[in-house]
């Protein structure tokens, strides 16, 4: 048995060398289907993060109706605020909010005095606890918060459903792509080795012709598969770290995604387990492939 | 050893081998002649199971080779000595590697493979050129390796394919020298040859093919 694992290891090695660029093909195939792939999955992932903040960040403006006074709102926000889904409450009176917006867009004082007194309400801005945010409790509870002081309520929610079908669809995408994608490196690996299998058809001929088990002959191209899977991991990891690095940077400077932990170079312990593992899984599977169309045609 | 039932084959349309009949005993040594292309190497491949017959019923040792699954052909052919027509040497490695394959691929130990391989080169007089390469080697000394190869596992059954085809007399008659003392080990041989000469000279059994039809 030991001498069996011995010629075995000795034949991979063999063929990893004397096949050295044809390995190397299939190593880059692995490579680009990996790195393509984990892109997209590191895109998907970053933007899923990121709807997650914003969902967590839901947040209510509820306007009160003219004509309702300082005690009544103060009232008003008490109650508010001992609603179980409610996080915080900030009551911006009238006066706040006039003197808020004077200060934001200095040219707004004529209009506001043509306006009137009740041009700018008062309203309490309320932000919801995350565990309430799924799309039935927000809906619940916008319709107990309805009450006749407030005159409107305003929430992000179309804004985030948008989004959040966006990103399904996106889901959708990348699911069919990766398939896609995995199909496309199982084929081209398959080929590949294909070419290595045919290189050497005489000796893989002449080893089943005098006995050899199709394990035997499969054992050592599932190690080069393997070896290949793992060397097109480790090249995708690399590249997908440093494009990581740099990308999220850029974006980190265009849209501020709040204390984003994603602005490093790391793909996380989870992620690289995961492009190894696949990668070694088309490496062999490629390799097996084109072992197992070798032998159904030897004599 | 060898039975063979009214195994007929066909190629697509073409019948290459009629109802053929016949069985060979242990020890045996014969001969299966014919002209080219009146089936011997068809027939030799059917026993090593490169080929499975159309109809009709085979058995070598005891199994009918065309019966076997992908799992259990290899153990028919572990047990068979095949001399190929074309030697089936593998070119980019040496002799000591092509006669040890049919050893490694069994799973033998490293030693016991460096033993044998010197041992059987000695046999067929190579000792010395086990380091090289087939292209290297005269047609006589290429085909002595593939004897080597076929012999080096002491097979129960010797099948060769033309071995003295491409030889000189005096070559051909080293060659046959070799296989008939293999076959005074023990060893069933079966020649497919068209060598009238050669028969001529070491008188033993003769199956006759003709256009795929066998007689005696
Ligand atoms: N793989 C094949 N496909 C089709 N025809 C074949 C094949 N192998 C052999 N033949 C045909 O079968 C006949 C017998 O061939 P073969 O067994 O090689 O004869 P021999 O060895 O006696 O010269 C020939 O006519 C040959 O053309
Ligand atoms: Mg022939």
């Amino acid at each position: 048995m030991s001498a069996t694992l011995g010629h075995i290891l000795r034949r991979a090695a063999r063929s990893l060398w004397e096949n050295l660029s044809l390995n190397a093909v299939a190593a880059g195939v692995i490579a680009a289907a990996l790195l393509l792939g984990g892109a997209f999955w590191g895109a998907m992932s970053t933007l899923n993060d990121a709807v997650e903040v914003w969902e967590r960040d839901v947040h209510l403006s509820a306007y009160f109706a003219s004509g309702v006074d300082e005690a009544r709102q103060r009232a008003v926000l008490a109650e508010v605020q001992a609603m179980p889904e409610v996080e915080a409450v900030t009551w911006v009176t009238a006066t706040d909010a006039r003197a808020y917006l004077e200060e934001r867009v200095p040219d707004i004082q004529p209009i506001l005095v043509e306006l009137g007194e009740d041009a700018v309400p008062a309203s309490l801005e309320i932000t919801l606890r995350a565990r309430y945010i799924g799309d039935e409790t927000l809906s619940d509870f916008v319709t107990r918060l309805q009450r006749a002081e407030f005159e409107e309520l305003d929430y992000g929610k179309e804004w985030v459903e948008r989004l959040t079908a966006f990103l399904g669809l996106l889901k959708a995408l990348g699911a069919a792509l990766g398939t896609l994608l995995v199909m496309a490196a199982v084929f081209l690996v398959g080929n590949t080795m294909h070419l290595v299998t045919y290189a050497r058809r005489a000796e893989l001929e002449t080893m089943k012709l005098v006995g050899a088990t199709l394990q035997f002959i499969a054992a050592p191209f599932l190690i080069e598969g393997a070896v290949q899977g793992l060397i097109g991991a480790l090249l995708a990891i690399g590249a997908l770290s440093g494009l990581k690095a740099v990308l999220l940077g850029r974006i980190q400077e265009l849209v501020p995604l709040g204390q984003a932990p994603l602005a490093d170079g790391s793909l996380g312990l989870s992620t690289v387990l995961g492009l190894l593992t696949v990668g070694v899984l088309l490496g062999v599977v490629g390799c097996g492939s084109a072992v197992l169309r070798f032998w159904r045609q030897a004599p | 050893m060898i039975r063979l039932y009214h195994v007929s084959k066909s190629y697509g349309s073409a019948q290459v081998l009629h109802d053929v009949t016949f069985r060979l005993s242990k020890g045996e040594f014969a001969y299966l002649t014919g002209a080219s292309g009146a089936g011997k190497s068809t027939l030799l491949k059917l026993l090593y199971g490169a080929e499975a017959p159309t109809s009709g019923k085979l058995l070598v040792g005891g199994v009918d080779a065309s019966k076997l699954g992908p799992a259990r052909l290899p153990l028919l052919r572990r047990n068979l000595g095949v001399i190929f027509q074309d030697f089936k040497l593998i070119p980019n490695r040496t002799v000591f590697d092509n006669v040890g394959l049919a050893l490694e691929v069994i799973g033998a130990e490293r030693r016991e493979i460096s033993r044998r391989v010197n041992a059987v080169l000695n046999v067929v007089g190579l000792g010395g050129k086990g380091e090289r390469r087939p292209l290297d080697l005269s047609g006589g000394e290429q085909q002595r390796v593939a004897i080597a190869r076929a012999i080096v596992n002491d097979p129960a059954v010797l099948l060769a394919d033309e071995p003295t085809g491409n030889l000189d007399g005096a070559m051909a008659v080293e060659v046959m020298e070799i296989l008939l003392s293999i076959n005074l080990r023990g060893t069933t041989v079966l020649i497919a040859t068209h060598d009238i000469g050669l028969m001529e000279r070491f008188p033993h059994r003769r199956l006759r093919l003709n256009a795929g039809r066998m007689s005696e």
